[in-house]
């Protein structure tokens, strides 16, 4: 009887989810659909840099891949764009493999400093085959009015995530990767190959990014490189991350859907003093609240870590 | 098994200009409790560092049950067998209890579960299971971390200190615990300061000083031993 | 299309190398001193240097004061900026995990650079107090260049002068150098970490009010900064603060030279290549520093 409360509570979320489109108007879609992919990153964050304590600063470098392997297989190669969009789920993998595994034996603040440049990086990538990528001015897709379509994929997407991250948090693969965080070495001197689980870890948090990259590209139409690569966005999903928690499960939920509200309220408002405020609140979170709410509540009320 | 079980042949590590550990040499036969002494700075710490794959030796070999294991990375050494604690105790603060024994399991399930509640109730921390490590108190956190070497059930148990900031009672139960241990075949190296704890418990003692083996043999003879007590209190 | 490749043009791109690398070693000494003493990744580094570029074009353009001697303000100014930051947030990430300080100087910079940006406006500015260049033979060097090369080693030079041979600066170096051991010897470490801070924001603002008689003034000037500091104290070691000079001429050499082959954009994926080999095969820097 205890479980069916919740359960129902959560069903009625996602049925109310569902049928969002149904009544709502295109502009709150899009605002939802924007909730979606800030939970998606969020949580996606949360697996590498939650769990394991490794802080990626260039995480946003898998979304932008994500964007443009959709936005290049969809413009030059004709592909459906749900099979485009997945395939961006599996080119940002692929570039975490191939940035994580050098730079994931790097220490600390290094391994921050080398994310941090990783996203110029992609930038100018991105830049330098402008045959494939338009290069500085973008890629246009072909219009298509699909944002019921995509806001139903985004939603999967975070739900998705979330799943994810409740899969891992609950299980020894979970345990293992905060062993990581909490103690490296003494993790490896107790039988722990910390290299391979630190991968698994990244290569995870890589998939969501990537295929939300790809659903913003449809839904816009249009992207170039200062819109998919912005050092703003590895930011904003950090903040909600450790808003709401970072290291548990809906932890990453809380801090997308109560920051992302506040935006709309503030931007809807005060459109310029909105940066400078939204500054105001890193310096607030980081100094005031580095457990995030979740963190938090855990520890006043001894709340099981697995929330 | 014949054969020494954990064999360190002439190993020598440097850092910097300071030579930690002075081509040392040294050979445990299994089933036995050695102790490992000198004064600060011996190399003690940094020996076991190199046995557990920590630190790589710059010259000199170790040779576990036969098998070299010098330049292996530390988690392949672990699951050869060889488990440790460590001087500053470094438990999984974040983690529960439990957890911190969970971790480190090698299987999943029901059966590991059980083994690792029977590890807590055997330090007397089963209540404290669902408790996170890092507000256990200190002699808790060092029980843990002694249990949680105990999860993969090793061979051969490298001790850093384990009597350091511990009180009597308790020091009782691991000195009992550590007997316990022996008399299950499993070969124990214990790093300690405390003089007492050593001489009782060890079958065979090395001694080092500055990175070198000064003396090595049962406790009656290193007490005697001029050149130990020259190492600790004769110097400056 | 090969380009021929003289000697007088190799010339030409080592001495607009070093030129450039001064004004690098400057900002990056600044940031190299925060990291050393305080372990704190000062992103809000770019932000520094913007306020004293702006600082430099306000007292030009309102005062007509020479950009050259405008240091005398902005250094103090940004100084004053630094320590009040410091005295205000950065002290509570002091030696925190990179996380923290990370974030927090992102806010800091965030907030600092929109805040500019309403009141100033994104326009860009410039200060055109110097141009033209003077002929040495064959080369020409820039004039505002190479003005700013001078007053940006003169100012690094009195840098030094303070680390080595004040009682102050040494306490610095040997806080940098270990915190706890400084502290123990009757240090006080959170007196020091104020002073670097400020110091390193000096040094930044210094940087800014040089660049602002180059290039055009604007709020997100400082962004590439940050980037190239960092890339300077990977290549000179963090901590090691005569590595951060040498680091900084380097990165100005290796820019210009690889000018010749590669658009600028390839040069920066190549500097963040470069970045990360030398982080994985020397970690503490090309020249020796600390982890």
């Amino acid at each position: 009887m205890k479980r069916l409360g919740p359960a129902l509570l959560a069903l009625g979320l996602l049925a109310w989810l569902a049928l969002w489109p149904l009544w709502a108007s295109g502009y709150r879609v899009r605002f939802m659909l924007e909730l979606f992919m800030w939970v998606a990153l969020a949580q996606s964050w949360n697996l590498i840099s939650g769990l394991t304590g490794y802080v990626s600063f260039g995480h946003v470098a898998f979304y932008g891949t994500g964007a443009y392997t959709a936005g290049i297989l969809i413009l030059r190669a004709d592909w459906p764009w749900p099979l485009a969009v997945l395939a961006g789920g599996v080119t940002a993998p692929i570039l975490a493999l191939l940035i994580g595994y050098p730079c994931l034996r790097l220490k600390g603040p290094y391994f921050a400093i080398a994310m941090l440049g990783l996203n110029e990086v992609m930038r100018v990538v991105v830049s330098y085959f402008d045959g494939l990528t338009g290069g500085g001015l973008g890629l246009s897709l072909p219009t298509l009015h699909a944002s019921v379509p995509v806001y139903y994929a985004m939603g999967a997407t975070a739900l998705g995530a979330t799943i994810l991250a409740f899969a891992i948090i609950t299980s020894r693969f979970g345990l293992r990767l905060m062993s990581i965080r909490e103690d490296e070495v003494a993790a490896e001197a107790m039988g722990i190959d910390t290299s391979r689980y630190k991968l698994y870890a990244f290569l995870l948090s890589a998939v969501a990014p990537g295929i939300a990259g790809g659903l913003f590209a449809r839904d816009q139409g249009y992207i170039e490189p200062i819109s998919v690569f912005p050092l703003l966005t590895t930011i904003t999903m950090i903040v909600m991350c450790l808003f709401g928690g970072k290291g548990t499960i809906f932890g990453p939920v809380l801090g997308a859907v109560l920051l992302s509200v506040f935006q709309e309220l503030v931007w809807a408002r005060f459109l310029y003093v909105h940066q400078v405020l939204f500054g105001a609140i890193i310096v607030a979170v980081v100094l005031f609240m580095p457990k995030g709410i979740l963190g938090v509540l855990q520890e006043r009320y001894r709340l099981p870590r697995t929330i | 098994m014949d054969g020494p079980i954990l064999e360190v042949t002439q190993v020598t590590k440097r850092f910097g200009g300071v030579t930690a550990v002075n081509h040392c040499s040294l050979s445990l036969t299994p089933g036995r409790i050695y102790g490992l002494i000198g004064p600060n700075g011996s190399g003690k710490t940094t020996l076991f560092n190199c046995v557990t794959g920590l630190a790589a030796p710059d010259a000199g070999l170790i040779r576990f049950k036969g098998e070299r294991i010098d330049h292996l990375p530390p988690y392949l050494i672990a699951r050869r067998g060889i488990g440790r604690t460590f001087q500053v105790i470094r438990v999984f603060p974040e983690l529960t209890a439990l957890e911190n024994l969970l971790v480190v399991s090698r299987g999943d399930g029901e059966a590991a579960r059980r083994r690792a509640m029977e590890l807590l109730t055997f330090v007397k921390l089963d209540r404290l299971h669902r408790e996170y490590a890092g507000n256990l108190s200190y002699g808790q956190q060092k029980l843990l971390e002694f249990v949680r070497v105990l999860v993969r059930e090793p061979e051969l148990i490298l001790l850093d200190e384990p009597a350091a900031g511990v009180n009597r009672t308790l020091l009782n139960d691991l000195l009992a615990a550590i007997r316990d241990l022996r008399a299950q075949g499993r070969t124990i190296l214990i790093v300690e300061h405390d003089m007492k704890v050593i001489m009782e418990l060890s079958e065979q003692i090395f001694v080092l000083d500055y990175g070198e083996k000064i003396a090595e043999g049962p406790p009656e003879v290193i007490q005697a031993d001029a050149r130990v007590i020259e190492a600790y209190f004769g110097r400056g | 299309m090969t380009v021929q490749i003289t000697g007088t043009m190799l010339l030409q791109l080592v001495v607009s190398g070093l030129l450039a690398g001064g004004l690098y070693a400057l900002v990056a000494l600044g940031l190299s001193l925060i990291f050393g003493v305080m372990r704190v990744i000062n992103v809000a580094h770019g932000t520094l240097l913007m306020l004293g570029a702006y600082t430099t074009y306000w007292l030009f353009a309102l005062l007509g004061m020479n950009p050259f001697l405008s240091l005398v303000v902005s250094i103090p100014v940004l100084f004053v900026i630094g320590v009040v930051l410091q005295k205000l947030f950065v002290h509570r990430v002091v030696h925190a995990p990179e996380l923290s300080s990370l974030l927090l100087t992102f806010g800091i910079s965030i907030f600092i650079a929109n805040a500019a940006m309403l009141a100033w406006s994104a326009d860009y500015r410039s200060v055109e107090f110097l141009t033209g260049s003077f002929l040495l033979g064959p080369i020409a060097l820039s004039k505002p260049r190479l003005v700013s090369f001078v007053v940006a080693l003169a100012v690094t030079g009195l840098a030094f002068l303070f680390l080595h041979r004040t009682k102050t600066g040494k306490a610095i170096r040997a806080t940098s150098q270990h915190r706890d051991v400084a502290q123990v010897c009757g240090i006080n470490v959170r007196r020091i970490d104020l002073i670097t801070f400020g110091l390193g924001a000096g040094l930044a603002g210094a940087g800014g009010s040089l660049v602002s008689v180059m290039f055009a003034v604007y709020p997100e000037m400082g962004q590439i900064y940050v980037f190239k500091s960092f890339l300077v104290i990977v290549l000179g070691g963090a901590g090691n603060y005569p590595g951060a000079l040498l680091g900084g001429l380097l990165l100005g050499l290796v820019e210009q030279l690889s000018s010749l082959y590669l658009t600028t954009q390839v040069s920066e994926a190549i500097a963040y290549l470069l970045l990360v080999v030398v982080l994985l095969i020397r970690p503490t820097g090309l020249l020796g520093g600390r982890t």
